[in-house]
């Protein structure tokens, strides 16, 4: 499909897309909203963030066949467990991707994502973490707190989406805390948003993606890593993987 | 220790503890920007030079200074000296 015909479709999609998003935000609403009544605090969040990625599954799904979405994972998970998951970071749409991990999740970002009206705010209300407005300490704290409350967490740590297929070099936080906080880390490899979205580009592209969820690397097997090595380790295994993904034998 | 003997142990930390490759572990590398540290990965590298040279480097200010790895190595022979100064008088 070339550009013009792109263009046609994201005529067509966005007005459907803020009315979606305005309905779905309106039953999520409804949802915490009963859900802080019966449950309280808690149990309210919880049902906001799995709120958020009905919402990102619902409208991903809107997209089909335009765009299509394939999930691999590479074992049976526990989900009751809380896991820190770390993914390669082409475009936007990696953060609605994210919403086919079945946890309760909280997505580790920058600024920016704060800034985007109602998606923002919402971002905000589900405790999402700027990484960037807070001092060390107290993001280790908030994050293990999450951890502990059953929450997993999602890093992109190329701290930014990458040009391109290029991956980034990791920052070491995300494996700092999976060393302090002992939680298996569970490496994310995420194709195709770079076509779909690239950075620096509103145009939504038909394409396809996939998500393939790696095998949780259990605390014991990289506790003698320092952050430093543990986060190349991992950067060096995602990398591998998706070169199988793109380029298979 | 000889110099020679302490360039070689703090090139080991590197190698076994940040997992950098031997070939890029030159005197004037940058230890931030050309190895890829970040401040937080200073902390690890103090701990794993203690360990090391079985020293206490927690209350060395001059640490705030070092940017190569050329850095590192005066450091530590400084450190050493002094060491050696304190206990002859």
């Amino acid at each position: 499909m070339n550009i013009a015909l792109s263009f046609v479709f994201n005529i067509f999609y966005v007005p459907w897309f803020v009315i979606i998003s305005l309905v779905l935000a309106f039953f999520v609403t409804l949802a915490i909203s009963f859900s802080y009544i019966s449950g309280g605090h808690r149990h309210a969040l919880r049902v906001f963030r799995f709120g958020i990625a009905w919402y990102a599954r619902t409208l991903i799904k809107f997209f089909y066949p335009y765009v299509r979405v394939r999930c691999e994972y590479s074992e049976k998970s526990d989900a009751t467990e809380p896991y820190i998951f770390v993914s390669n970071h082409r475009s936007f749409v990696d953060s609605y991707l994210l919403a086919y991990l079945p946890y309760e999740g909280v997505l580790i970002v920058n600024t920016w994502p704060f800034r985007i009206p109602v998606l923002g705010y919402y971002a905000k209300l589900a405790g999402y973490l700027n990484i960037n407005k807070m001092a060390p300490d107290v993001f280790f704290e908030k994050a293990r707190r999450l951890l502990e409350e059953n929450v997993s967490l999602v890093f992109f740590p190329e701290g930014t989406r990458s040009i391109g297929r290029a991956m980034g070099k990791f920052h070491g936080t995300a494996f700092r805390l999976a060393l302090q906080s002992k939680m298996p880390l569970v490496p994310l490899c995420v194709t195709g948003t770079e076509k779909i979205l690239p950075k620096g580009s509103l145009l939504i592209r038909p394409g396809k993606l996939t998500i393939r969820r790696l095998r949780a690397i259990p605390w014991e097997e990289y506790k003698d890593l320092t952050a430093f090595a543990l986060k190349n380790r991992i950067r060096r295994i995602i990398g591998e993987e998706l070169e199988r993904m793109e380029n298979p034998a | 220790m000889t110099k020679q003997e302490i360039i070689e142990k703090v090139n080991k930390v590197f190698e076994e503890s940040f997992e950098i490759e031997k070939d890029r572990l030159l005197p004037e590398a940058n230890i931030f920007l050309d190895l890829g540290l970040d401040s937080l990965d200073i902390v690890d590298l103090m701990v794993a030079l203690q360990k090391s040279f079985e020293v206490n480097l927690r209350n060395e200010e001059s640490i705030r200074n070092i940017r190569t790895l050329e850095d590192i190595y005066k450091f530590i022979l400084e450190f050493q000296e002094r060491k050696k100064g304190q206990s002859n008088p």
